[in-house]
């Protein structure tokens, strides 16, 4: 009774729904599309389920399964109980390539909910838009396989990087004050789209990126980089590499006693507590914040419908951070389903995704698409982290800068 | 100036972690000729050793160390016993190709065997073995931790000089890389001595790791530092031991002065720019002999 009063609420939020059932429709007994039939629809769901990027994904799926479950428990969508195939892409592209395939040829799904490695995800985009599959990615950032928009492949719904980028300049240009900031990121892809969006919004807000630094994700000394951001000066320091740099730079930061707010990207503090053993100096949390696409700390108030949801799925599991990240995509799919009307095709339900606007209940902003926009999600919170004690920081940042692509 | 000199330091700091690892490799390959890929995932499996030992078994950071380094000995040795020896004895049409593939199978097998770990999914560091407030040399600032990497850097190169120079074993070790048939002859068990370098090797690569855990930080990928420890061979001289601890120093630093004066988006490829230089300019390293042609 508590998941179908959630369920129920989301959907009012959603402005998609009523506080009722799922629609029983009147099914034709035809369909134009594979892995539908009057009583079943299948999805294929994958992402990384062993190997050592399995963290990313293993738990985003646990969440997407278990929000499809809820809903086959509440009678379904238009009558049919969704299927599963649940396979492992070990976030490889060369894995993803065959996982899409064979979930496509072999398991003939109506459409895909997957990935949780850029990379993997992109890698498929070929496939995906010549094969006319909708595919929702599972917790990818995806930048590549957003922008530019295609009309199979919808992603992003916790945020693209640059989302992540420009929301952290949005958080310290207006509620820091701060007008000259610094920027550590990766000398990478994602470190160019997040640089873009930090520029754009500080400059928006009248501040300025007065250092630029891109490092290697394996780098092992941090002195020159953290060396020319001392000498920059800034009020703040904005870091949105991966979580190595980060720990050598909190600790490069700390042991230069340099005092300023110190704010860090969720893919740079994967695990907040492994990042205070890592750094190993309690001082260098003094002044440090964190963003995160969800709405709340990961154990707040407003994720506990989720913990609570997860923890009747998988009495013997613990949620890892990544979990929640998981629960958006299969929110769209679902309600886009049921926008889609009692007999769906694959082309009616990329429209119904392509109009899509809801609260996920989950996450800082809402799931936004339309006809040429790809990237779900687009906020951030912030979370300020003593080494000890997270404490939600108020307001909700967006970004407003969506790139030349 | 200060900013300059601090860079220089971190660099030396860095730099000796460099030597060290390449001085794994460079004994390895004037001994047995093989160039050991593996090098960095050695590295790596001594760090998640010693993890292991002190966080989940809860012993001391002396005895973690001795787990780890012994650890490797014997990896080093069993990998040699079991796998190259082997190689030596059959029929593969080149010997060093099938030694040097042997190689970076191990290095997955390390890698593949520390995923299976616990812990191996966040970023994981080693306690410093030196605490306490840091020391100040005018504006350059340096941690207890920094100075006891470069102290046991020197240490354990020091130990080797002696180790090679005026011990039985060490002279044995040196008549196989110079002359392995000659060794032979002199009635010197060339087999059990190359067995002998590999743990050797391997156990320098674990004092490495254990230096630079807690600097560097580890996760199952942090092997790749031995892309470094290669460039600092190459530009030393990649048959010569004092030329590769002149390497690695010469790349840390070389390294953040490039990242602090130029950009640090040139600190990835400013290794492998003084690497083409080196082989352009001196191919055999700076401070290795005259080319050696071997008759094949």
């Amino acid at each position: 009774m508590f998941l179908r009063g959630i369920f129920a609420a989301i959907l009012v939020m959603a402005g998609i729904g009523t506080a009722q059932a799922w629609p029983v429709g009147s099914p034709s007994g035809h369909y134009a599309d594979p892995g539908i039939t009057d009583t079943e629809i299948t999805i294929g769901l994958f992402g990384p389920q062993s190997g050592p990027l399995r963290n990313f994904g293993f738990d985003a799926i646990g969440a997407a399964q278990m929000w499809y479950d809820m809903v086959n428990r509440s009678g379904g969508i238009w009558g049919r109980k969704i299927r599963l195939v649940i396979e492992d892409d070990k976030c490889d592209p060369t894995a993803a390539n065959a996982v899409v395939r064979k979930l496509v040829t072999v398991d003939k799904v109506f459409l895909l909910n997957g990935g949780s490695c850029t990379a993997a995800i992109v890698a498929t985009q070929e496939y995906i838009t010549r094969e006319k599959v909708p595919t929702m990615m599972l917790n990818a950032a995806g930048d590549n396989g957003v922008f530019p928009p295609t009309r199979y492949m919808f992603g992003a719904f916790g945020g693209t990087q640059l989302t992540v980028g420009g929301t952290i300049a949005d958080f310290v240009a207006r509620q820091l004050k701060a007008k000259k900031i610094a920027y550590l990121g990766s000398d990478d892809d994602f470190g160019a789209a997040n640089l873009a969006a930090a520029k754009f919004m500080a400059h928006k807000h009248g501040a300025e990126l007065v250092a630029v630094e891109r490092v290697p994700r394996n780098i092992v000394d941090v002195t020159a980089p953290i060396l020319r951001i001392r000498q920059a000066n800034p009020d703040a320091v904005m870091i949105t590499t991966y979580p190595q740099p980060a720990t050598l730079a909190m600790q490069k930061i700390s042991e230069f006693q340099m005092k300023m707010p110190i704010i860090a990207a969720v893919q740079a503090v994967p695990n907040p507590a492994a990042l205070v053993k890592a750094v190993n100096n309690p001082a260098a949390f003094t002044n440090f914040y964190y963003g995160s696409p969800l709405n709340d700390l990961t154990d707040g108030p407003r994720q506990q419908w989720v913990l609570k949801m997860y923890k009747t799925a998988f009495p013997d599991r613990k949620p890892t951070a990544f979990m929640a990240y998981g629960l958006p995509s299969a929110q769209a799919i679902t309600y886009a389903l049921l926008l889609a009307g009692p007999t769906p095709t694959r082309e009616s339900f990329v429209e119904a995704m392509s109009h899509l606007h809801f609260e996920t209940g989950v996450m800082a902003g809402p799931i936004e698409f339309d006809e040429h926009k790809r990237d779900g999600h687009n906020a951030s919170i912030f979370i300020k982290f003593d080494g000890t004690q997270s404490t939600r920081m108020p307001g909700v940042y967006v970004n407003e800068y969506r790139g030349n692509k | 100036m200060g900013a300059v000199a601090q860079a220089v330091a971190s660099g030396v700091v860095t730099g000796t972690i460099y030597a060290l690892v390449a001085l794994s490799l460079v004994i390895l390959y004037k001994s047995t000729d093989v160039i050991n890929f593996a090098g960095g995932d050695v590295v790596m499996a001594a760090c998640y050793i010693a993890f292991i030992t002190v966080v989940v078994a809860g012993a001391p950071y002396w005895l973690a160390a001795i787990v780890a380094v012994l650890g490797l000995f014997v990896i080093g040795a069993g990998f040699d016993r079991l796998v190259l020896a082997r190689i030596a004895r059959g029929k593969a049409d080149n010997l060093m190709v099938a030694m040097v593939i042997a190689t970076i199978g191990l290095s997955y097998v390390l890698k593949g065997a520390v995923r299976l770990l616990p812990h191996t999914e966040d970023v994981q560091t080693l306690p410093p073995a030196f605490t306490g407030p840091p020391i100040f040399l005018g504006n350059v600032i340096l941690l207890r931790q920094d100075v006891g990497i470069v102290v046991i850097t020197v240490a354990v190169m020091a130990l080797l000089y002696l180790f090679y120079r005026y011990t039985r074993l060490g002279k044995g070790l040196r008549a196989t890389a110079e002359d392995p048939r000659a060794a032979v002859l002199i009635g010197i068990p060339v087999q059990r001595m190359r067995m002998l370098i590999w743990a050797i090797a391997c156990a320098l690569g674990a004092i490495a790791g254990l230096l630079i855990a807690p600097k560097i930080l580890m996760t199952p990928d942090m092997g790749d530092i031995v892309i470094l420890a290669f460039a600092a061979a190459v530009i030393g001289g990649f048959t010569n031991i004092p030329g590769a601890i002149v390497g690695g120093l010469a790349l840390g630093i070389i390294e953040n002065l490039v990242g602090f004066f130029i950009s640090t988006e040139a600190i990835a490829v400013a290794p492998f720019i003084v690497i083409m230089l080196v082989l352009a300019i001196r191919p055999q390293g700076l401070f290795g002999g005259a080319p050696v042609f071997k008759k094949l």
